[in-house]
């Protein structure tokens, strides 16, 4: 019995200590298990916040925990439709899986899924989860969760010694997995405080920076960056408004290389959406049309990634920007947001509402650049303004001649911005003397610096014109050659002003060479107010209308040629004849009823004080003027130049 | 602004990473993975030059915290320098300047690790 008992006995004892073993072996593992959960409970509250840098923990313990050689564990992007692996053992990188939002709530109803046998609906998932199943050797997916909201999943392979998880240690599983998903969860919570902590600190930190910048470019840039940083944009615009045009302008791009390919329409960089036409509905809506529409309607807009045509295919978001008055001055647009991992996430209400408030401040500072802007443009203009009165002043000569035979008497009275009024009596060497009156166009310095030319130029013109003449003295004036001399003159001098500046820039020119022994005078009109030559029995006559050609430098010589060639005409004074030259700022001076004194005025002013001296023309016709123009403003300058012939 | 690039330099025990353009994911996933491959090859004493970077959002503030912390398990150290006087005010704020250092220049951003 005894012989026949032992082995049987031996055998209960083998199979009781190896029972017993198991039980401790068992024992142990949970004992390990209990300390690997506080390990892990550690890692949760170790203030490591990111789960992607911690899941390597989580895996290596849920791994070690169960005996399991193999696993990986998802992490899941709502934004995206993804699951991104973040852990893997053995460690190696995988390609994103996408999934279906009906996919998520099928894998929510299932605690623990077989690999090799998907719920129904999940085959597709499974498909596209097949490389890294059996890479890793999946046995076992576990969706991680807390309550409704997916997390992610862990997924184990090749149990150590054994084909399947037991009972106890599917419960355990599921205990490790609920602890996973507090981390994703707390890890997620962690960056969302972050990211706005981030974006509260950069709105409230950048707001002020911006409105001490006086330079709309700068003021612009940083609008642009600040708003681009902390809503995690990719890119960003600025479009400005120009009411005028009823365009929106580009002001700063980031980056620089946004705008490349555009649609929109492009000067050069200027890229410019004209704001003028209706806006289409809304189904039809680009990214221009919604730029349009928050210009038009100062409200937020946003625009999918398909209808952007402005940068080429961003998801964006744009709001206007106001200046104190409540004007829109433009919109501010920021394009993609940002995720971690290069997922693009549509912009929130909170976005909206965080980027109208930058918006706000924005508007400010943009306004205060532009005013600070202005204003140094006006001081600048003004001191640009002095500069060229002085110029122009320098030009005007403070004593005419005196004439053989002749009274010459001038007046040049600035008003208002600086034209570009000029007159001159030059003697020549010949004995001959050359009057001229021009009005250049426009204002300030480049008017100034443009009559500077053109005294430069009669100058110059006048020494070689006096060369002929003077060869001519002996035998008399000779007409023809100085209407020759003179319209060649006239033809270099338009050749001069118009190689000097740009088509709205020339000059009204009135030239009279006279000749006192003769008492020839002999005039050519380049574009001027015919100057007034009052007989002395009272008739009048107005020089050069006839002839006139056009002003100079406004055409090239060969169109002048075409249009109208510059002609010369003489006249000859007798005693008590009088040449009143004047510029436009006389017969254009307007009164407080909006009349403009015109020429019949001064032909009736100039005939009552004909028979007096020149000076005392000039005061008369002076006084005239002045009377006519009581206390209204006058914008040009007032210029006269009389000849009388004694 | 939009140039964006990361240079490396490897000086016996610390290396300094050097990142220019906009640290947002594109830029902050090559930084992490520089900052991996040193930390990798045993560089445990870093310094990232951020004088190229004048703008940086949330996501490549995550990552310098990923950075940080990956460090700390090696118990390395990680010293910054270059940062405008808005991102140094940033990095307080969010906590960074609590476990790195940071310094006005490379020279001193190593002399202190």
């Amino acid at each position: 019995m005894k012989d026949l008992s032992e082995p049987i006995l031996d055998r209960d004892l083998q199979q009781t200590q190896g029972a017993q073993n198991t039980a401790e072996q068992t024992m142990e593992r949970l004992i390990f298990s209990l300390s690997e959960l506080e390990h892990l409970g550690q890692t949760l509250i170790s203030g490591y916040s990111n789960f992607n840098h911690s899941s390597k923990t989580y895996l290596r313990i849920t791994l070690g925990t169960l005996q399991v050689t193999r696993g990986v564990i998802l992490r899941y992007h709502p934004t995206g439709n993804n699951l991104d692996v973040v852990a893997s053992t053995p460690e190696q990188v995988f390609p994103s899986i996408s999934i279906e939002s009906e996919e998520v709530a099928n894998l929510l109803q299932h605690p623990i899924i077989e690999n090799n046998a998907p719920p129904v609906g999940l085959e597709e998932f499974f498909v596209r989860s097949a490389e890294l199943g059996e890479t890793v050797d999946i046995r076992l997916w576990v969706p991680l969760k807390i309550q409704d909201e997916f997390l992610g999943m862990i997924g184990l392979g090749r149990f150590l010694g054994r084909e399947t998880l037991v009972a106890w240690e599917q419960e355990l599983l599921t205990t490790l997995a609920h602890q996973i998903s507090i981390a994703i969860a707390y890890s997620r919570m962690v960056e969302g405080i972050q990211s706005e902590k981030f974006r509260l600190f950069m709105l409230a930190e950048s707001a002020p920076q911006i409105c001490q910048l006086l330079q709309p470019e700068d003021a612009a840039e940083q609008v642009v960056l600040q708003a681009v940083s902390f809503l995690d944009a990719n890119a960003g615009a600025l479009m400005l408004t120009r009411p005028e045009q009823q365009e929106l302008e580009l002001s700063y791009a980031f980056p620089e290389t946004l705008v490349e390919g555009s649609t929109a329409q492009q000067n050069g960089n200027e890229l410019v959406i004209s704001c003028g036409e209706e806006t289409p509905p809304a189904q039809e809506a680009t990214s221009v049309d919604m730029l349009k529409s928050v210009a038009k309607d100062g409200l937020p807009g946003h625009c999918l990634p398909e209808s952007d045509t402005l940068f080429g295919g961003k998801n964006l978001m744009a709001v206007p920007i106001s200046g104190r008055d409540g004007d829109v001055l433009g919109v501010l647009v920021v394009g993609d947001k940002e995720e971690r991992g290069g997922r693009i996430a549509p912009f929130t209400d909170e976005d909206v509402v965080l980027l109208d408030s930058f918006a706000k401040q924005a508007g400010v500072a943009i306004e205060n650049a532009h005013l600070h802007q202005e204003a140094l443009e006006a001081r600048q203009l003004q001191a640009e303004m002095e500069e060229a009165r002085k110029i122009q002043e320098n030009l005007i000569p403070d004593d005419l001649p005196d004439i053989p035979g002749y009274e010459v008497a001038g007046h040049y009275e600035p008003r208002g911005p600086v034209g570009g009024d000029y007159y001159d009596c030059i003697a020549l060497p010949t004995g001959h003397w050359g009057l001229s009156i021009a009005d250049v166009s426009g204002k300030g310095m480049q008017a100034a610096l443009l009559m500077a030319t053109l005294r430069a130029g009669l100058i110059s013109e006048l020494s070689r014109v006096n060369t002929l003449t003077s060869g001519d003295t002996e035998n008399g004036v000779c007409p023809s050659a100085i209407y020759l001399e003179l319209t060649e003159m006239a033809m270099t001098l338009n050749s001069l002003l118009y190689a000097s500046g740009t088509e709205e820039k020339y000059a009204t020119f009135f030239y009279s060479h006279l000749n006192p022994e003769t008492d020839i005078l002999t005039t050519l009109n380049a574009g001027h107010n015919p100057p007034l030559l009052v007989k002395k029995d009272g008739t009048c006559k107005w020089l050069g209308e006839e002839v006139g050609g056009i002003p100079l430098g406004m055409f090239p010589n060969d169109m002048v040629s075409s249009i109208a060639e510059y002609e010369a005409e003489h006249i000859e004074l007798v005693s008590g004849d009088v040449v009143i030259y004047y510029t436009d700022g006389v017969t254009e001076t307007v009164n407080i009823e909006d009349e403009y004194y015109e020429e019949e005025r001064l032909v009736e002013a100039s005939k009552a004080c004909k028979d007096v001296s020149a000076d005392a023309i000039r005061e008369h016709l002076h006084d005239a003027v002045m009377k006519f123009q009581g206390e209204a403003d006058q914008f040009d300058d007032l210029t006269l130049l009389i000849l009388k012939k004694k | 602004m939009n140039k964006f690039d990361i240079q490396i330099r490897e000086d016996g025990e610390h290396a300094v990473i050097e990142t220019a353009g906009y640290l947002n994911d594109a830029l902050g996933e090559q930084l992490a993975e520089k900052a991996k491959e040193l930390i990798g090859n045993g560089y445990t004493q870093l310094v990232i030059n951020l004088e190229k970077t004048t703008l940086i959002n949330s996501i490549g503030i995550s990552i310098l915290i990923e950075i940080i912390e990956a460090l700390h398990e090696q118990e390395g150290a990680l010293n910054f320098c270059g940062l405008s006087a808005t991102q140094e005010r940033t990095f307080r704020m969010m906590a960074l300047a609590k476990y790195a250092g940071i310094f006005p220049d490379e020279e001193s951003a190593i002399a202190n690790l």
